[in-house]
């Protein structure tokens, strides 16, 4: 493997040792969190079904205030544009969509909303890969909102990644300035990588193929699944990665998308980033 | 199989157990595999009927096959994460089967108790009813997206909020934007600012179920607007959440035609200025009964006729764009100028007093004076303006209107390029003026105007032969009104008609009458004025019918006409003088010699008389007797009758007599009388 360091930092004689890392363990974290968030546990498993409609979603979310809370102003934030008109629940529900309450709710129920237990820049980062993706979207076929989700959601596995091992994923993570060197020493570390592991949560709550197949085809270079998801990583980085080494859009899309669009699109990003985030966070 | 029932049932019979299993192993919808650790691996160690037909392996080859050679995607430790310890796990996998060939799957692995074993229940995900159902619902949405991006209706598609998921080539085309700059929120700022809280409120009702529209203006890239009709329908994706499709018609092409249509129905072609419809619209809006504050001033260009008669109607127009050009240009924004018809404009102001009022027409009027140049001509449009200030005497904002008109009037009389304003006095006189003409109607319609009859006599015995009808109006308060007056008032206000009438009917009526009670002493013959305006095809049919009516024969009547209202069309009166005298009706010329008859046309009329006019009569008391002699001698060159006016003196009615005058007429005579006086003098005459 070969270690690129940043300059200045402090060089590293050896790597943490890797801790005594127990996926099971992992996995079986956020079955707790589950349930000491039962109304956020609940939402993600109603808002997916076929026949969930608005007024039953919203009357669950009434129970969690500070969830119905981010959704009345993520309803009312500028990225959906209406202008401070959603005075209902129920409205809001509808105007940010099913998928978005219930990826709201899966922020909640993991913990995701505690900055302070996120690495730095957590939520920079996956607002950023957020409307990256949303924005792209339509160029690969997708719906924008629920590459949007995706891109809220995929960095939850970093987080978890992190949450039970925070000085060994920093230096895991400092020593690592590409995103698929990162991923193979996450295997070599953990055994999974953080998408991957993103990945089998989101399965395992229910979530739909559209949202976990690109997760576990991130690193397929040749796939077309992981490729909106790879640009939109790419293009946060860009965005909040000091020292970035961009890598060429084209490269990660298998030439779907080309460099010269780009710029726009991260001008777009970079405007809406910030409400996104505050939104989501309800503050 | 929950806990609580194991504890409630404990034991389920072995037959049961043995009947579930057997049905679980010969199954071939269902496909069952058992996975165990064998030597640290994870291995399958039993699969049911479904399962070797599913994967193609024979029931040997499948014991013992690596679980990890089953769902190759599962790398490095990955299978751990569907073989869970503790509890069950779901995941979408690919399966290789015997071939090598990978199926689809959602695999449910639920563990035993002990942790060392597993059951896998494999569900492929493409059956082929799915498939099926996916290229279906595949189809609709490819013909729909071809439907609506082929369409030339613009189109949008939203599936969350405002935000747009679609927008179609025709969207792109009429706001002159790429789709990636239009979808998410982009859009919104295409809709121009002011408008877009009503598209939000549309929106906002349309999420919630139902259909709406909206007007709004979209702002093109190039800066330019297009208004345009909004309309909205509810979109619902089970499973997403609500949004709506748009469609857009562009009405701005529609609305500039309805708007050139409306401009065309109230300004003027020639000038563009508002017409008289929009003037009056304009002034009610504005007029707020016994306020102050709103001014009128109307302008008539003098000698626009000689301008259009001697440079043509081309520079007639030409001098109108001009004015009217002029006039916008002098007056203060805000002010109206609109054009009244023909050479006549009028400029609305607001906010002034009489002064201002009268100083924005002098510069108006100098203005207007600056010499144009038509058809190589340097003319002066100049204009008579009248001036009215609005005054708590106004009721209805067409009396201010009209007021203007009769300043204007005032002013044209007063001499040309003149300003008037139309004052207090000149409004109670004008007003005065209109009270008269309507009293005089009434009194024409109630027969309140009555005659006086004054006797004519021949020189040749001193006999009465005729009498000339004189029309007399009593006003019940303003007692005697001068024929000057009301004659004068009756052609002005269209009366002339009503009046003539009456003047004949009631003629004829005396005559009759006197034939009743004076037999053979009656007048012999009447006379009658005739106004020039009465002049016209319809006057014979009017004396037919008044004769008829009391049975009088035509040569019973004599209609007089003046000098001048012959003169104004020579060839028409001609033709009616013509007519009469057809019938019968003996036919005079009043005050001969006042006017500039030619004596050429005098020759050619069918005229039986001529009046000396009074004031060649007076003139014989001052030692001139040139042209009483003169009009006397052409009349009986002619072989026409003479009746000389206005005697007052035996003198006179000898010198007259003297110099071959025929008849007479006049105060030392014998006075106008009523016909009662006019019975009763004829019959002592005859005595």
């Amino acid at each position: 493997m070969t270690v690129t360091l940043l300059p200045g930092a402090p060089v590293p004689t050896t790597l943490a040792a890797a801790p005594a890392f127990d996926l099971e363990a992992v996995l079986a974290s956020i079955d707790t969190m589950a349930a000491q968030k039962p109304v956020a546990a609940q939402i993600v498993s109603i808002a997916n079904s076929d026949d969930t409609d608005a007024r039953t979603l919203a009357q669950t979310l009434a129970s969690d205030v500070a969830l119905a809370g981010r959704v009345m102003k993520l309803a009312n934030s500028a990225y959906f544009g209406m202008r401070g008109r959603v005075t209902s629940l129920q409205f809001a529900v509808t105007v940010v969509g099913f998928t978005t309450v219930r990826t709201m709710a899966t922020v909640a129920l993991t913990d995701l909303d505690d900055e302070s237990r996120l690495p730095a820049d957590f939520w920079r980062m996956s607002t950023c890969v957020a409307l990256g993706a949303s924005t792209l979207a339509p160029r690969f076929g997708e719906r924008p909102q629920d590459a949007l989700c995706l891109g809220l959601l995929a960095p939850l596995g970093v987080a978890l990644l992190h949450h039970n091992d925070s000085d060994g994923y920093a230096e895991l993570a400092a020593a690592e300035p590409t995103a698929v060197g990162l991923r193979a020493a996450e295997v070599r570390r953990y055994g999974i990588h953080a998408f991957r592991l993103t990945a089998v949560a989101l399965e395992q709550w229910g979530f739909p193929p559209s949202m976990v197949t690109p997760l576990s085809a991130v690193d397929d270079l040749a796939g077309v699944d992981g490729a909106l998801l790879r640009v939109a990583l790419e293009l946060a980085a860009r965005l909040t990665v000091e020292d970035h080494v961009p890598v060429p859009v084209e490269e990660l899309t298998s030439g779907q998308l080309r460099e010269d669009a780009v710029p726009p699109v991260l001008d777009k990003v970079r405007a809406e980033a910030d409400e996104l985030r505050l939104a989501m966070l309800g503050e | 199989m929950s806990a609580t029932m194991a504890s409630a049932e404990p034991l389920v019979p072995p037959e049961i157990v043995s009947s579930i299993f057997y049905g679980a192993a010969v199954s071939d919808t269902l496909v069952l595999l058992v996975a165990e650790m064998v030597g640290g691996t994870p291995r399958i160690t039993w699969g049911n009927e479904g399962a070797t037909q599913l994967l193609g392996y024979g029931l040997a080859d499948l014991r013992s096959l690596p679980v990890a050679s089953l769902v190759p995607t599962l790398r490095g430790g990955e299978v751990k994460l569907l073989l869970r310890r503790e509890r069950s796990a779901r995941m979408n996998l690919p399966v290789r089967t015997a071939s090598g060939a990978l199926v689809e799957t959602v695999v449910l692995c639920v563990p035993t108790p002990s942790g060392r074993m597993w059951t896998l229940r494999l569900v492929p995900v493409d059956s082929e009813s799915e498939r099926a159902l996916r290229a279906t619902a595949d189809a609709h949405e490819q013909r729909f997206a071809t439907l609506t991006e082929r369409s030339p209706v613009p189109t949008l598609l939203s599936e969350q909020g405002m935000r747009l998921a679609h927008v179609n080539d025709a969207f792109c085309s009429l706001v002159g934007l790429q789709s990636e700059q239009l979808l998410g929120t982009g859009w919104m700022s295409t809709v121009h600012p002011d408008d877009l809280d009503g598209v939000i409120e549309q929106v906002v009702a349309v999420l919630g179920g139902g259909d709406g529209e909206t007007k709004a203006r979209l702002v093109r890239t190039d800066g330019t607007e297009r208004t345009t009709v909004i309309r909205f329908s509810h979109l619902f994706t089970p499973g997403v959440g609500a949004g709506f499709v748009g469609t857009i018609e562009d009405i701005t092409d529609r609305l500039a035609f309805e708007a050139r249509l409306e401009h065309q129905a109230n300004h003027d072609p020639l000038t563009g200025l508002p017409n008289r419809t929009l003037l009056a619209e304009h002034v009610a809006e504005r007029f707020r009964p016994g306020t102050s504050g709103l001014a009128v001033l109307f302008l008539d260009l003098d000698n626009f006729k000689v301008v259009n008669d001697s440079l043509g109607h081309a520079a007639g127009d030409e001098l109108l764009v001009e004015v009217a050009a002029r006039l916008r240009a002098t007056v203060r924004p805000g002010d109206l100028v609109a054009r009244f018809g023909g050479d006549e404009f009028v400029v609305v102001c607001e906010g002034v007093d009489q002064d201002d009022a009268v100083t924005l027409a002098e510069r108006i009027g100098a203005a207007l004076a600056e010499p144009v140049r038509l058809g190589g001509v340097d003319v002066r449009p100049y204009a008579s303006v009248g001036v009215t200030v609005q005054t708590a005497e106004h009721g209805a904002a067409e009396e201010l209107v009209r007021d203007c008109d009769i300043a204007m009037y005032q002013a044209k009389a007063g001499g040309k390029g003149r300003i008037t304003v139309l004052d207090q006095r000149a409004r109670a006189e004008a007003r005065d003026k209109l009270r008269l003409v309507a009293e005089l109607r009434q009194a024409i319609e109630r027969r309140e105007i009555t005659l006086l009859y004054q006797p004519i006599f021949s020189t040749a015995d001193g006999t009465p032969v005729a009498v000339e009808s004189l029309a007399r109006w009593h006003h019940p308060t303003r007692g005697a009104i001068s024929p000057g007056v009301f004659v004068a008032l009756a052609e002005e206000s269209g009366l002339i008609g009503p009046l003539g009438l009456l003047v004949l009917d009631e003629t004829c009526r005396q005559l009759a009458e006197w034939d009743r009670l004076l037999g053979t002493s009656a007048p012999g013959q009447a006379n009658v004025n005739v106004s020039a305006l009465q002049l016209d095809p319809n006057l014979h049919g009017s004396v037919v019918a008044a004769l008829e009516r009391h049975g009088l024969h035509p040569t019973r009547l004599s209609i007089e006409i003046t000098e001048s209202a012959l003169m104004k069309d020579p060839a028409s009166a001609r033709e009616v003088l013509m007519q009469l005298r057809d019938l019968g009706v003996s036919l005079a010329i009043d005050d001969f010699g006042t006017g500039y008859s030619s004596l050429a046309y005098l020759r050619h009329l069918p005229v039986d008389c001529l009046k000396v006019d009074r004031s060649f009569v007076a003139e014989l008391a001052e030692g001139h007797a040139e042209i009483a002699s003169a009009v006397i001698a052409l009349a009986r060159s002619l072989d026409l009758k003479t009746v000389a006016e206005g005697v007052e003196t035996e003198e006179q009615a000898a010198q007259l007599t003297a110099l071959g005058a025929g008849f007479l007429q006049g105060f030392d005579l014998a006075q106008p009388m009523t016909g009662h006086r006019t019975t009763a003098w004829y019959a002592a005459h005859a005595r």
